[in-house]
């Protein structure tokens, strides 16, 4: 499997079982009666995996910088993972997938290396248009059933999920500076500027990511820090969202009306 | 780093065509249907170097007792019981360390005043949705202070009048029914105290539950230490009441903590938090609501 369109025999064989009507999906009850009340139809629960070894880089100890090679394989690992749920979602002739869940997970046998797993709901609409992004591909989305209907409500639809990252090594204080601020209560402008500046980068290649597919924006941002397994000094920026964009004209929202909860 | 200088890759981010907003999707519908446009992301932040030991601290003074260390509230104990030994404490004090506050009011006041830049570099009208944190880096003498929030602009609304964005911790439904309640958010009002507490001997035995060696019996108040989480709530909120200028607080999150730093030495320390709001309008009356019941 060393292209990312090549599919496993077992994907394949699943896919043709979901082609032929029987749907899975990890949506909820209520996700899938809200899914299906905006239009679209589930056609089954599709993933995609790459382990990826993350190579050696050398660090400086008293020195802050981006740390390229990791900041690299951290993003090629998630694109792979995702391009292979983009295609499990093609092959269902998906318009997008909903509820996209991005993971990493680490292994006992395997040192510096890591399993990234995107899953999620493939869905078509049911009126026939075609809801697929500029690339051509499905749209992803980490929306729930409930957050996919309140989008398309608003004259918004998505167009991918966008992410940016960005790995980062944080120098350490030196003896010096540790003894000029001793006592004092001071701001440490070398950790301000690298933590400012690594979340930066993360958040500027997650809205380049939207400004390729021409969204008009991204909603639901997260900012994710992890040090995996590289030390507290060393951490990994990750800019996460939706990208949407406005395709309906204005759009009058219902007004929400108050309730009174009468359960326990 | 300067407060008036956005760091080069913020500038770029903000220059970029695609808005991002940390919104959820309920907040961000709602936002859209009060006729708020989200512009960007915006963000602040500050490291501060965290100094217990810093100028008006206990420490560097000359371990006298019944002082007030650096200033503010202080209370001190005096054992009953005449001279024991040695160890016995035979003196306690309650004290404001506000050289911690201070620390704390510059870290969050940096890193806001480089949220509100950010929001005026997007040209906003205010900042919806913010969420702060502030949290331990590599250890306890090291803490980032992190804001977030979404910069809107108000459609056909003219921005504020001094070019400073509003800003509240509110978004979604909870900013549109304050708005409907007749008030307007101005900006956000935090402040955080901090009381340490040296116990004194009869603090020290109710505390370990060995009052009944010096003639103690049954439950008893432990009153230094009741009096030291009077005192920094109350501390918290007169310095957020010197925030508001005559306005409302609306949202006030307090929180509570304490830590052990050693036998019969601990620091209780209290944040709160919360929009200052002024009102604009009469209340307009709210529909009765519906009552509900879940069917799962």
């Amino acid at each position: 499997m060393s292209q990312p369109d090549d599919l496993p025999k077992d994907a394949e064989r699943r896919l043709e079982q979901l082609e032929h009507g029987l749907f899975t999906s990890d949506l909820s009850v209520n996700e899938f009666l809200l899914v299906k009340e905006v239009g679209f139809h589930p056609l089954g629960f599709v993933m995609g995996s790459s382990i990826y070894h993350t190579g050696i880089q050398m660090r400086k100890w008293g020195q802050s910088q981006e740390l390229a090679k990791l900041t690299e394989a951290m993003y090629n690992a998630r694109e792979l993972a995702m391009t292979r749920m983009e295609e499990e979602a093609t092959e269902l002739g998906a318009d997008g997938v909903v509820g996209v869940r991005l993971d990493v997970n680490y292994y006992e046998w395997g040192n510096d290396a890591a399993e990234f797993i995107a899953m999620g709901t493939a869905v078509k609409a049911e009126d026939g248009n075609s809801y697929r992004n500029k690339l051509g591909k499905p749209f992803t989305s980490d929306l729930s059933g409930q957050d996919f209907w309140t989008i398309m409500q608003t004259g918004y639809v998505p167009r991918g999920l966008v992410m940016g990252t960005c790995v980062y090594h944080i120098a350490h204080r030196g003896l010096g500076q540790a003894l000029g601020s001793a006592g004092q209560n001071v701001e440490l402008p070398n950790f301000t500027q690298a933590l400012y500046e690594a979340r930066e980068l993360a958040m500027t290649r997650m809205q380049d990511e939207a400004n390729e597919l021409d969204a008009n924006g991204i909603v639901g941002v997260r900012l994710e820090e992890k040090s995996h397994q590289w030390g507290s000094h060393t951490i990994e920026f990750l800019a996460l969202g939706t990208a949407v964009s406005k395709v309906a004209g204005d759009v009058t929202l219902p007004r929400p009306i108050t309730i009174i909860s009468l359960d326990n | 780093m300067t407060d008036d200088a956005l760091p080069e890759a913020a500038q770029r981010r903000l220059a970029s065509g695609a808005f991002s907003s940390g919104l959820t999707i309920p907040d961000f519908s709602a936002c859209l249907a009060m006729g708020l446009r989200p512009v960007g992301l915006v963000q602040g932040f500050c490291v501060m170097k965290w100094s217990w030991y810093g100028a008006g601290s206990p420490y560097l003074q000359a371990s006298t007792p019944y002082s007030s260390g650096g200033g503010g509230y202080a209370e001190s104990y005096r054992c009953p019981h005449g001279f024991v030994s040695g160890d016995h404490r035979s003196w306690g004090q309650n004290y404001e360390q506000t050289w911690v506050e201070a620390a704390w009011a510059q870290g969050f006041g940096s890193a806001y005043a480089r949220l509100v830049d950010e929001a005026v570099a997007t040209g906003a009208h205010g900042v919806i949705g913010v969420v702060d944190t502030a949290r331990h880096l590599s250890d306890l003498a090291v803490t980032e202070f992190h804001i977030l929030g979404t910069a809107v602009v108000v459609e056909e609304g003219s921005p504020p009048p001094d070019g400073r964005p509003w800003t509240t911790y509110l978004a979604g439904q909870r900013l549109a029914k304050l708005i409907e309640a007749g008030f307007m958010p101005v900006a956000l009002a935090a402040a955080m105290s901090s009381v340490r507490v040296w116990a004194y001997c009869m603090t020290d035995y109710l505390m370990e539950g060995r009052n009944f060696t010096w003639g103690g019996a049954g439950a008893q108040e432990v009153d230094q230490v009741v009096r030291a989480h009077m005192a920094v709530r109350q501390l918290a909120r007169a310095q957020v009441r010197g925030q508001l200028g005559g306005d409302a607080l609306h949202g006030a999150r307090l929180t509570t903590s304490h830590r052990e730093l050693g036998e019969g030495d601990e620091v209780v320390e209290c944040t709160l938090r919360g929009t200052r709001v002024r009102r604009f309008k009469d209340f307009d009356p709210v529909e009765p609501p519906m009552p509900t019941v879940r069917l799962s």
